[in-house]
């Protein structure tokens, strides 16, 4: 492989392997953030109307941002009722194969982020609610974590030529 | 194209597409973007990106993360270790009672949690190496484990039936309910099926060795007491929320700190725990987030060319349906498509479509949540897409393999299948609960 390629391989992982590892966490924002709210609202009796739309904006920015390790890790299921009998270099060839799928949904979702984030710049959205937040930061978020997932993808995809042609980048 | 040449044409490459062997969020997501662009042209690009949107508005889905969180941090906290030790010494003495106890380790965990992934992870690291090594049959352990831990998504709290409650736009409270009857009725078939078994082969399932056995009553009262974290738990998660108390997103976090707090109490709460619990709840939110994203985009794309009419009026004017075979239609589709699709997505995709039409048809949408549950735990243990086989292949010991875990599910399939007749030739089965809570 060339040399490249693998300072491409090596350098996305390492990005999506921390970014991952601050998803990871935010989840205690969430749990954080929700108890917080259980807290005020029955017990103090001050309800606080913005904590379950942050809990929201939490949780998009876990699964866009924590995608990229996802994928890294090989956590996402697949339909293995071929694909298992296949040998390591096979599924590397399927992979090979089959990631134009993967990588036009993931590019697709980036245009289209792209493009939702800035009608919210132009716009100056703010999300319809009491606490009437500003939708910029979250977008920018998003869009990050899609682009994120998008070179984690080609990432997967080099390795899996490797794999494919008997060699291995690490 | 006709539209409802498109719509096959869309479910096919979609089939088709899973059988490669592509990572099901992609195999889905990419048909949508696809189809959208194709029908709508450049316009459509932001199509598949605003499902996030639509994810986003579906707040209950929090409860998702802090489910598999929750699971997971339960199963780390050992609480579950001292309620295996209780079953184990109550029902040591009955043929097949340990896989019996199991059943019941597997009820009280679905009362903490809504999802699978917990009774698995409990089940294969716990109950699954002890009956093994005390000479149970490992085809039946295997079996239930699979099948109590599927008691997971109808027992209450149940992160389908929230799924489900969004698109059906029904209270959550309502459905929990309503499958706590079925849910506990399930267990003792179960429970009936493994008494029976083991009485007619008694191989199977060996009681324990008489000083095993010889636990002084005292001790054996003392070991109930492994009941009291989890009856905490519930009552704090599914009591306060079923009261009125805590709202549904609240009632989870209350969950997932109660486990924690279970944790630190048993002083299990170390950081390296911490860590992978984490680890392991990003990569399966992940995973069912995904999935989620995907096939809501592929779902706005199918309600475009109209296929909730397309089906309604295949199964109604066409083929003249009465309103009971619409129903069986639904799920015999609902556990064909089941082996193809993903169970999550199917949930997405296929819900939107046949909840309008139980409503037009004048069936009780809380009762057909109850009945799509438990469908949804048939397609869990089904090859050849199951979570639970996805979860038991990874999970289980070395000496049980591929072929003992698809022929395990058999008998506790066919006795889902009867729990599921039960529940339709009796509504009341799942309505009654709610009914006298709710006064509906």
């Amino acid at each position: 492989m060339p040399k490249a390629i693998v300072t491409y391989v090596r350098s996305v992982d390492y990005v999506s392997e921390k970014f991952g590892l601050l998803a990871m966490y935010l989840i205690f924002m969430m749990i954080g953030v929700l108890l917080l709210n259980t807290v005020t609202r029955n017990i103090l009796n001050i309800p606080l109307h913005w904590c379950i739309e942050m809990a929201q904006f939490t949780l998009a920015a876990y699964y866009t941002i924590g995608g990229a390790h996802s994928l890294q890790l090989g956590d996402h299921v697949r339909m293995d009722l071929i694909y298992d009998r296949l040998s390591e270099i096979g599924k590397a060839r399927m992979d090979v194969a089959t990631s134009a799928f993967l990588i036009f949904y993931l590019c697709t979702l980036l245009f289209g982020s792209i493009s939702s984030m800035n009608y919210a710049i132009e716009t100056n959205q703010r999300n319809f609610s009491m606490w009437n937040p500003s939708m910029i930061p979250i977008k920018v978020i998003m869009v990050f974590g899609i682009a994120l997932m998008l070179a984690q993808a080609l990432s997967t995809l080099f390795k899996d030529i490797a794999k494919a042609r008997g060699e291995a980048i690490q | 194209m006709t539209h409802e040449l498109i719509a096959i044409t869309m479910f096919g490459t979609m089939l088709v597409m899973l059988l490669t062997g592509q990572r099901v969020f992609a195999a889905i997501g990419f048909v949508a973007a696809g189809t959208a662009l194709l029908l709508y042209g450049q316009g459509a690009i932001e199509m598949p990106f605003n499902a996030a949107f639509k994810l986003f508005n579906w707040f209950p889905l929090l409860t998702l993360p802090l489910f598999v969180f929750m699971g997971y941090m339960l199963s780390e906290s050992g609480i579950a270790d001292d309620l295996y030790k209780m079953f184990h010494v109550w029902f040591g003495n009955i043929k097949g009672g340990l896989a019996i106890g199991t059943i019941g380790l597997m009820v009280v965990i679905s009362a903490m949690n809504g999802l699978s992934v917990a009774g698995m992870a409990i089940g294969a690291s716990i109950a699954l190496p002890e009956m093994l090594r005390r000479g149970y049959d490992k085809v039946m352990i295997t079996g239930v484990i699979q099948a109590g831990s599927s008691l997971g998504i109808l027992v209450p709290p149940s992160v389908v039936l929230v799924l489900y409650g969004m698109i059906a736009r029904q209270p959550v409270g309502q459905l929990w309910l309503a499958g706590a009857v079925p849910g506990l009725m399930m267990a003792t078939l179960f429970i009936v099926y493994i008494a029976v078994r083991c009485r007619l082969q008694p191989h199977l399932g060996p009681t324990l060795s008489r000083e095993e056995l010889d636990v002084p009553f005292a001790e054996k009262l003392r070991l109930l007491s492994a009941g009291i974290i989890p009856f905490l738990i519930f009552f704090c998660m599914t009591g306060l929320f079923v009261m009125g108390i805590t709202s549904l997103v609240e009632s989870s976090a209350v969950g997932a700190t109660g486990a924690l707090l279970a944790a630190f109490v048993r002083r299990r709460l170390t950081f390296a725990v911490i860590h992978q619990t984490v680890k392991k709840t990003l990569g399966i939110s992940c995973m069912f987030l995904w999935i989620i994203l995907a096939a809501l985009a592929f779902g706005a794309v199918f309600d475009g060319i109209g296929a909730v009419r397309a089906i309604e009026s295949l199964f109604i004017t066409r083929w003249e349906l009465t309103p009971w075979q619409v129903l069986l239609m639904m799920q015999l589709s609902y556990i064909f498509m089941g082996m193809f699709l993903d169970d999550t997505a199917m949930l997405v995709i296929v819900a939107p479509l046949y909840v309008p039409l139980v409503i037009a048809l004048g069936f009780d949408p809380i009762w057909y949540g109850v009945l799509y549950t438990i469908t949804c735990q048939i397609a869990y243990m089904t090859p050849p897409f199951g979570y639970n086989l996805f979860l038991m292949r990874a999970m289980a010991p070395k000496e049980v393999s591929l072929a003992d875990i698809y022929r395990s599910i058999v008998p506790f399939v066919l006795v889902m299948t009867f729990g599921l007749i039960l529940v339709m030739a009796f509504p009341q089965l799942a309505l009654w609960l709610p009914g006298l809570v709710y006064g509906r």
